[in-house]
């Protein structure tokens, strides 16, 4: 089975098939850290889906923090249906973020061509849960993230779910992380407070926004 | 347990049929949307649909199936490009996909299909950590539910005159429904799991408490819970010495209140006085070989 690092984060390595709830505010350094969790050997494929930044804009913060947005190696699915013509990454639209069917659907296929393409570690972000709550119903969104929770454990890559608690209740933020494997939170500084098993103890920690 | 294979080819339902069959799994195999529909009861486990039926879409099966079978695992299974698809109409039925053009599609097919099946990842609630423990544990506490009634009965009678609700149940969180074994002030036998708050209350630690169900994010669209009159929940979980939730003890009343500390103490002692009713009962099957009388 497959391990997957964060390389420059405290944050310990997570078996093959783990989802992480991410969730903290939208500037802060939270979309940063959720980048940086990304970021694997040369060997590992990247799928981004994304409900609220360009796929142009999202290869370029990949590109960032470190991540080669090539289309051997990083695919994304965009839900703002934007001109993709330029990005370096495989890009698959859908019209909307309310498409839960669609982005289901690209991301199996973006998944599949990796996988025959022999990328067998998969590392892939949701950016972010927030946009898909605001616009289609708890209990739906529920159904969509353990389907896409479940996808990443059958075939032993890592899931990087992007929130932010601001938008939502508790109670369907605990909802949502229920469905996840762990939960880290970050606040201003940055620093980010994660469960047990990813390392930091419930303690609070600071980290870098930019791999060094 | 069975899943529905709905392809108006009929070789190609055929294939997708025995290939289902041979993992060992029962499957049914349909070439329209009306004679799956006509197909569609609670054996039904997985949905194996193409996307272009001669009567409407794979995706209208899938939304129909939610509404008989809610945690099935639905799976697309369809070569039509994506171009070719109107998912955005009915976006929210949220599925599975495997591309039925590719050369190794059916085992894709099968190994999704029975991993997503034994996983059961895509209910639209979340699953305590301890499920298949859980479910267990329901089997070796509750050999004949339908047994239980009369002692438990009357724990939910004098549960709703204490707190002054117009319900109290105890129900046990099977697979796919709750099912109630007692009731006083209401007369339901199950509910979907993701229709009944108990599903949200194995999940927590200590009683449950929702003062207005229409002000609470997970709940506030359930039709099911309007239909039953129900605005306040508070519920207990039924916890076994290994601290597996095999059900709730709960009440319900038609308007919104409040629910202090000794109230949530005395409701957990009533469902600890459920669960020592129970242990004795599995000890004493488990001296004399026999099931609940």
């Amino acid at each position: 089975m497959s391990e997957y690092r964060f390389e420059g984060l405290p944050l310990d390595p997570v078996r093959g098939g783990t989802s992480i709830l991410v969730a903290g505010p939208a500037h802060g350094g939270t979309r940063e850290l959720a980048y940086r969790m990304l970021v694997g050997g040369d060997e590992e494929g990247v799928i981004v889906l994304t409900t609220n930044t360009t796929a142009a804009d999202i290869a370029a913060e990949c590109e960032t923090v470190g991540i080669e947005a090539t289309p051997d190696r990083m695919g994304i699915v965009d839900c703002l249906d934007s001109d993709e013509s330029g990005v370096p990454a495989r890009v698959l639209t859908v019209s909307s973020a309310q498409d839960l069917t669609g982005i289901g659907m690209r991301y199996s296929k973006l998944y599949r061509e990796f996988h025959e393409e022999g990328r067998e570690a998969v590392r892939t972000g949701l950016f972010s849960i927030s946009t898909v709550l605001s616009l289609t119903e708890l209990q739906t969104v529920s159904r969509f993230v353990h389907t896409l929770v479940g996808r990443v454990s059958k075939v032993d890559g890592l899931g990087v779910f992007l929130v932010d608690p601001a938008m939502h209740d508790e109670r369907e933020l605990r909802t949502i992380s229920q469905f996840c494997d762990g939960r880290i939170d970050v606040r201003e500084g940055p620093e980010l407070r994660s469960q047990g098993f990813l390392g930091s103890d419930s303690e609070w920690v600071t980290f870098d926004t930019l791999a060094e | 347990m069975r899943v529905l294979c709905v392809d108006p080819d009929t070789d190609a339902g055929r294939a997708t049929g025995t290939a289902i069959r041979d993992a060992g799994i029962d499957a049914t195999v349909c070439g329209t949307l009306r004679e799956a529909r006509e197909a569609l009861d609670d054996t039904v486990a997985g949905v194996v649909t193409e996307y272009d039926l001669p009567d409407g879409t794979g995706l209208e099966l899938v939304d129909a199936a939610r509404d008989v079978v809610p945690d099935a695992t639905c799976v697309l299974f369809t070569d039509a490009a994506f171009g070719d698809l109107d998912t955005a109409a009915l976006g929210t039925t949220v599925v599975e996909y495997v591309d039925k053009g590719s050369p190794d599609a059916h085992d894709e097919l099968v190994d999704l299909l029975t991993f997503s099946i034994d996983n059961r990842s895509q209910t639209a609630y979340p699953l305590p950590p301890n499920e298949e423990a859980r479910l267990d544990a329901i089997e070796r506490y509750v050999a004949k539910p339908d047994a239980l009634d009369a002692s438990l009965e009357r724990l939910t009678t004098v549960a709703a005159a204490l707190f002054d609700v117009e319900a109290a149940t105890v129900g046990f969180i099977e697979a796919r429904q709750e099912r109630f074994v007692a009731c006083h002030g209401t007369d339901v036998d199950s509910l979907d799991r993701e229709d009944t708050v108990c599903t949200y209350a194995i999940l927590d630690d200590g009683v449950m408490v929702i003062s207005d169900t229409h002000d609470d994010p997970r709940f506030d669209t359930n039709d099911a819970l309007d239909d039953a009159d129900i605005r306040f929940y508070a519920g207990a979980p039924l916890r076994t010495d290994e601290g597996e939730a095999i059900g709730v003890f709960c009440l319900f009343d038609p308007e919104p209140r409040t629910f202090d500390a000794a109230d949530r103490e005395l409701l957990s002692t009533l469902a600890d006085e459920v669960m020592a009713n129970l242990e004795l009962r599995r000890r004493l099957r488990a001296a004399t070989g026999e099931g609940d009388e």
